[in-house]
């Protein structure tokens, strides 16, 4: 699905949160029924950017709506475009009435939620129920669940991962495998699941972006699974509200929502003692999800030792990877050649073949300087710039390397019979720009496709009208 | 982490380095004394490396907190030892900063070069002794090819300061250096200033030797007699005349052993000086005086824009003369036209934590008595079980207390209070 | 992405200035229990706003300063949670019960008193100072404040209580030190008469100071102009006051003074020459008092005197004052 990924670049350029666009997408009146829950309209709003934040939290006490041009004036002359971009976003995601050129006011549903998540109160019933305190059995603890989240997710990257090489790792469940053949991520090759070159790309990823990516396909099959959208997202709104260490009861949801417990628990985002259990606990995963900044806790070593950096390159090629983690050993296997492998450390070097080997995979170098930039060591942060850029440099020309050779259709002119026609055909050509290759010597030429309907009609004239 | 290959390379350029400057001034060893502290140790060269990060030492835990604790209690001590009764102190000072421009200061042994380092740390230093010196001034003059080369009037704005020496090609280091004509042009650029004001020169001197075109004792002389207090770095090693320019004028004398050495003795003189009783002088000491200073009105963005004085371009905001009515672009400055001095006055509130400094805090060795069991300030929670094997000065438990509140505070806001916040947290409740 | 940020607020919990801003005779009564119920609701937008946001309440007392609740402390002291429910988001249902708690803890200890001591706003300022220099420079060992190092840290101070005259070297160190680290101040004076020393704090570290007018739409002016993080405040027209008062008052008849005698040692301020520093003692040459005696302009600081009402020590002169100088 590389038309998906571009776009997720895309966004982030504007640093937009890849579930907004697809809230666009979706109807006036299921966007009107997400927002009448208090627990949905903070996420929401927790993902629009400071802009938009600001300028909701402006209209939010206001109880009539007041003319566009009374708020653009409290918008300096830098913030006009930024303003403008906002206030166009909050309009497609109606949490702005319609008529935004004269004037400006919230949606009432959305109006009204929000008040009541940020003042409290109401009945809404939104912000999970939490389950009765059981004296018999203790709520898992926060460790427990971030060890469980952990061993979930890496469960799923570390199939992807090694899927090609024969190994034969634990396997997800049914769902999961489901779901990233679903994404383009992984396909069946020879009755194999193997994984695909957005795989690959995927699994460079932050675990924040590949969390989202996974949970938009999700979104996205849930109309085909007849469920309800509006209640899978609140429900992973609510989560996302929750408190970590604390047991939720499942008295409260939906059938649709009882559903998704099941798949939730796959991917790792909620805990429960037993399917059938009438309680469940989100992890770290889950209540993280409409946060951008603290790492989860897949990004964190076993040992807990290190925040998110672990890998320190040098000018020399050399990479030392201080992990135990297979995973990130595996990812790292990707792309650099591994010499030796220490209880706690991997050394290895970048090298044009390990390079190449991810190119081919789909991998691009702009991906691999990111990974290595996301999980520099805390030591390699004090350099400026943070990566030696010799290592940048050569990735970056390594992939040009590959790019040496460029296919492109077109057509061959050849056996002209004198040189006068070859010539008078090729300045033809000439004038229209749609000549790639020539050789006088040899009397031929090759033009693109785009030209060969005129090239051709005009070579029949010429024949027709001389002879 | 670091790999060992890259750490051995610096240390054997160093060495070269080291060696070939010795080998250039083979003749005057015993000036390498100074530069030389633990005289024992034979030459620089033979001398195991050591930098500051070496002189700290792991536990048996390999923690560095004990080695850091050490580093804090260090400073801890420094602060009690300075006199707790006020002491007058300079607040309206001049500087001129006399920097070596000369060969000697693309010598290699402080990184990149000690010229860059030197430039660096001037800046460095120029930022923060305008901060703390408000209302003073600085001047900086160069010495290359055997002359003085004044970089930047006397001024009291950073900016300006800061500008005459952010071109480093301009300031390219070239030939031997001249105390003496360097000294006296910046003794003549001081030589109007009222006698309240301090007069001061430092010199970041990379050079051995000085050319001079005549008697530097002479110019030692009059600077005695016009009180101008000489403070001087030196870069190489000791030399005699260094050490007697500033013994004899009541400067600091100090050789950089290492980069972070440098830094401290340059940082050291940032604040204000305690005021000389010297009554050597003819004129007794006159050191107090009675200043007009104008207070000027900020004018907003919005008022008419006027040409201002200072520049010649028309502004909107600005402060105008109180007495002429000028328009003045900034404040601190000296009134273009009727040469008022403008101050604002932040500008004076800014010197008075020199003058009513916190008294230091008591370090907290038993917990009798002892109610609280967060920091008064920051709210941190305190330790309750002291820690084994402190230094003398360190509070086992992380606390010190304020004499006048009977406040604790932890170690982290002892810092901030007396290196920062200049007031007690605990006393202006 | 865009940064968390921190917010220290201080409030100033004077009960006798409550009191009168309580008064049904004002333009716009404000009790303080609406006030506190619209700061309440503030400091959960700034919580909502992302879910990095960390945030720290101090109360300004008579006498006394007190940290009523702090983010970074709070986690840990699960002892006293607030009963969990389903309809409110556990952090905003959390930092409501514990400041209402705590400042009716304070309230209630001042009953006793039968005179009250002044407010002093500075103690408070000093501990957020304190407290956000902690934020910067986490013990070693914990690993849980990463992000908060980056944060961007600043001060709102919601002001009742009039200018402390004897606080201003205080006010004026803590105003430096929040330049040093970095810390925007901003200031809402929600009752009472301007007050310069604040008005110079927020000017000096880029904030705005703001005189609540309407104290009807407290909340919109809290959301509009005190909500917006500092990262984004170049792109909105928060206002900020234009003109700032930088003159000083003399030590010795408390005018205020375009033209000032100053010492040399101790900075005292005087509004014509004197032979002696009042203040330390130091003798001027007589040459000196001469000189600025002839030079001194013609008409000696008639400002001061025509206005002249009695100021406390070393006060800055108040807006109004200004005001009508020009």
């Amino acid at each position: 699905m590389p038309s998906a990924t571009g776009k997720a670049e895309e966004q982030q350029e504007r640093s937009l949160h890849a579930l907004l666009p697809f809230l666009q997408t979706q109807s006036q009146t299921s966007l009107t029924r997400l927002y009448q829950r208090p627990s949905s309209c903070l996420p929401i709003f927790r993902l629009l950017g400071a802009v938009e934040r600001q300028l909701v939290m402006n209209l939010l006490w206001l109880e009539s709506s007041i003319p566009t041009a009374t708020m653009s004036s409290w918008v300096t002359k830098e913030g006009k475009t930024h303003f403008d971009d906002a206030l166009d976003l909050l309009t497609r995601l109606h949490i702005l009435t319609n008529n935004v050129t004269t004037k400006l006011g919230l949606s009432p549903a959305f109006k009204s939620s929000m008040r009541q998540a940020i003042t409290g109160g109401g009945t809404s019933v939104s912000f999970g129920v939490p389950a009765e305190s059981d004296d018999k059995r203790h709520a898992p603890s926060i460790d427990a669940l971030d060890a469980y989240a952990l061993e979930r997710w890496e469960t799923i990257l570390h199939y992807m991962v090694s899927s090609g090489t024969g190994q034969m790792p634990v396997k997800p469940s049914q769902g999961v495998l489901f779901l990233l053949q679903r994404n383009g991520l992984m396909a069946m090759n020879q009755g194999q699941l193997q994984i695909t070159s957005s795989g690959f790309q995927f699994l460079l990823h932050t675990p924040h972006a590949q969390l989202w990516e996974l949970l938009l396909q999700y979104l996205q099959m849930v109309e085909e699974r007849q469920m309800d959208l509006v209640e899978v997202l609140s429900f992973l709104f609510m989560l996302s509200t929750m408190e970590l260490g604390r047991e939720y009861s499942t008295e409260n949801l939906s059938d649709t929502q009882r559903a998704m417990l099941e798949d939730l628990r796959d991917y790792g985002l909620i805990w429960q003692r037993k399917a059938s259990s009438r309680r469940f606990s989100p992890t770290r995963l889950a209540t993280t999800l409409t946060s951008s900044l603290p790492p989860l806790p897949t990004a964190t070593n076993t040992g807990g030792a290190q925040e998110q950096g672990f890998i320190v390159l040098e000018t020399n090629y050399r990479l030392y990877a201080y992990t135990d983690n297979p995973l990130q050993t595996a990812v790292l296997n990707l792309f650099v050649s591994v010499r030796s492998r220490f209880p706690n450390l991997v050394v290895g070097a970048i090298t044009r073949e390990s390079v190449r080997k991810a190119l081919l995979n789909g991998i691009t170098a702009d991906q691999i300087i990111s990974y290595l930039t996301t999980y520099a060591h805390p030591q390699m942060r004090k350099n400026k710039p943070l990566l030696p850029v010799t290592v940048q440099d050569q990735i970056r020309l390594w992939e040009l390397e590959r790019n040496r050779i460029k296919a492109q259709e077109g057509f061959l002119y050849t056996a002209f019979a004198s040189q006068a026609d070859y010539e008078y055909v090729l300045n033809y050509a000439r004038q229209l720009d749609v000549v790639l290759w020539e050789n006088t010597a040899k009397r031929c030429f090759f033009g693109s496709v785009e030209g060969h309907a005129n090239i051709r009609g005009f070579i029949e004239r010429r024949t027709g009208g001389g002879g | 982490m670091n790999s060992g290959s890259d750490s051995d390379s610096f240390d054997e350029g160093d060495l070269t380095a080291r060696g070939r400057k010795a080998k250039g001034k083979s003749g005057s060893r015993a000036n390498e004394k100074g530069k030389q502290k633990a005289k024992d140790q034979g030459y620089a060269w033979e001398a195991t490396y050591t930098r500051s990060w070496d002189t700290v030492q792991e536990d048996e835990a390999g923690s560095l907190t004990g080695a850091v604790a050490e580093l804090l209690a260090r400073g801890r001590r420094r602060r009690l030892l300075a006199p707790a009764a006020a002491i007058r102190r300079t607040i309206i000072r001049h500087l001129v900063l006399l920097l070596d421009l000369s060969a000697a200061m693309s010598d290699r042994d402080m990184r990149p070069t000690r010229f860059d380092l030197s430039l660096e740390y001037a800046r460095e230093f120029i930022t923060e002794w305008f901060d703390q010196n408000p209302l003073g001034q600085i001047g900086i003059v160069g010495m290359r090819g055997g002359i003085g080369e004044r970089v930047c009037e006397m001024s009291g704005n950073p900016q300006d300061v800061l500008k005459a020496i952010s071109e480093r090609h301009k300031l390219e280091p070239i030939g031997e250096p001249s105390l003496q004509n360097a000294i006296e042009m910046a003794r003549s650029s001081m030589s109007h200033l009222p006698t309240h004001s301090s007069r001061e020169m430092l010199v970041i001197f990379g050079s051995l030797t000085t050319v001079d075109p005549g008697n530097i004792y002479e110019t030692l002389s009059s600077c005695v007699k016009d009180r101008i207090r000489i403070s001087l770095v030196a870069l190489a090693a000791e030399t005699k005349i260094c050490r007697e320019l500033c013994d004899k004028t009541g400067g600091t004398f100090g050789v950089a052993m290492n980069e972070g050495h440098f830094k401290d003795l340059l940082f050291e003189l940032i604040p204000p000086p305690a005021q000389q009783h010297t009554g050597a002088g003819a004129g007794g000491k006159m050191s107090a005086d009675l200043m007009m200073m104008g207070f000027p009105q900020r004018l907003p963005d919005t008022a008419p824009a006027a040409l201002c004085v200072c520049h010649a371009q028309m502004r909107a905001a600005g402060f105008l003369c109180p007495r002429c009515g000028a328009r003045l672009c900034d404040a601190p400055t000296d009134c273009d036209v009727c040469g008022l001095m403008i101050v604002s006055s932040p500008h004076l509130a800014r010197s008075y934590h020199h003058l009513f400094p916190v008294k230091p805090y008591s370090v907290v060795t038993t917990l009798d008595g002892v109610t609280s069991t967060t920091c008064h300030a920051c709210a941190r929670p305190l330790e309750d079980t002291p820690s084994a094997n402190v230094s003398e000065g360190v509070s086992p438990f992380d606390r010190y207390r304020c004499q006048d509140c009977k406040s604790d505070f932890c170690t982290e806001c002892d810092v901030f209070v007396h290196d920062v916040l200049h007031c007690c947290p605990g006393c202006e409740t | 992405m865009d940064r968390s940020c921190h917010l220290s607020l201080i409030i100033d919990l004077s009960p006798s200035q409550w009191h009168l801003s309580a008064q049904p005779t004002n333009p716009h009564p404000l009790s303080f229990q609406t006030f506190l119920s619209l700061v309440l609701t503030f400091l959960n937008s700034h919580i909502a706003a992302k879910h990095e946001n960390t945030l720290a309440v101090f109360g300004a007392l008579p006498g006394k300063s007190t940290m009523l609740y702090s983010s970074l402390d709070a986690d840990s002291s699960n002892t006293n949670d607030p009963p969990a429910d389903a309809n409110s988001y556990r952090p905003f249902k959390f930092v409501n019960t514990i400041v209402t708690k705590n400042i009716q803890k304070e309230l209630d200890l001042l009953e006793g008193l039968t005179e009250e001591p002044p407010v002093t706003l500075v103690g408070a300022l000093t501990m957020a100072l304190c407290y956000i220099n902690r934020l910067a420079h986490p013990p070693p060992g914990s690993v849980a404040t990463e992000t908060t190092t980056e944060a961007d840290a600043r001060i709102l101070i919601l002001s009742v209580s009039p200018d402390l005259s004897a606080s201003y070297i205080p006010v004026m160190n803590s105003i430096f030190s929040a330049q040093k680290l970095r810390v925007t101040i901003d200031v809402c004076k929600v009752y009472g008469e301007e007050t310069v020393f604040l008005q110079q704090a927020a000017h000096l570290t880029g904030g705005s100071y703001i005189y609540l007018e309407r104290r009807d739409a407290f909340l919109q002016y809290l959301t509009m102009s005190f909500l917006p993080p500092p990262s984004i405040r170049h792109m909105m027209a928060v206002p900020r006051q234009d003109k700032v008062d930088f003159r000083a008052a003399c030590f010795c008849h408390k005018n205020i003074v375009d033209i000032g005698f100053v010492c040399s040692v101790c900075l005292s301020i005087f509004c014509s020459p004197v032979p002696v520093c009042s203040t330390c003692r130091t003798k001027f040459p007589m040459k000196t008092l001469q000189r600025l005696n002839a030079s001194r302009p013609s008409i000696p600081p008639a400002n001061g005197v025509s206005n002249g009402s009695p100021r406390p020590p070393s006060a800055r002169p108040s807006q109004g004052m200004s005001a009508s100088l020009r």
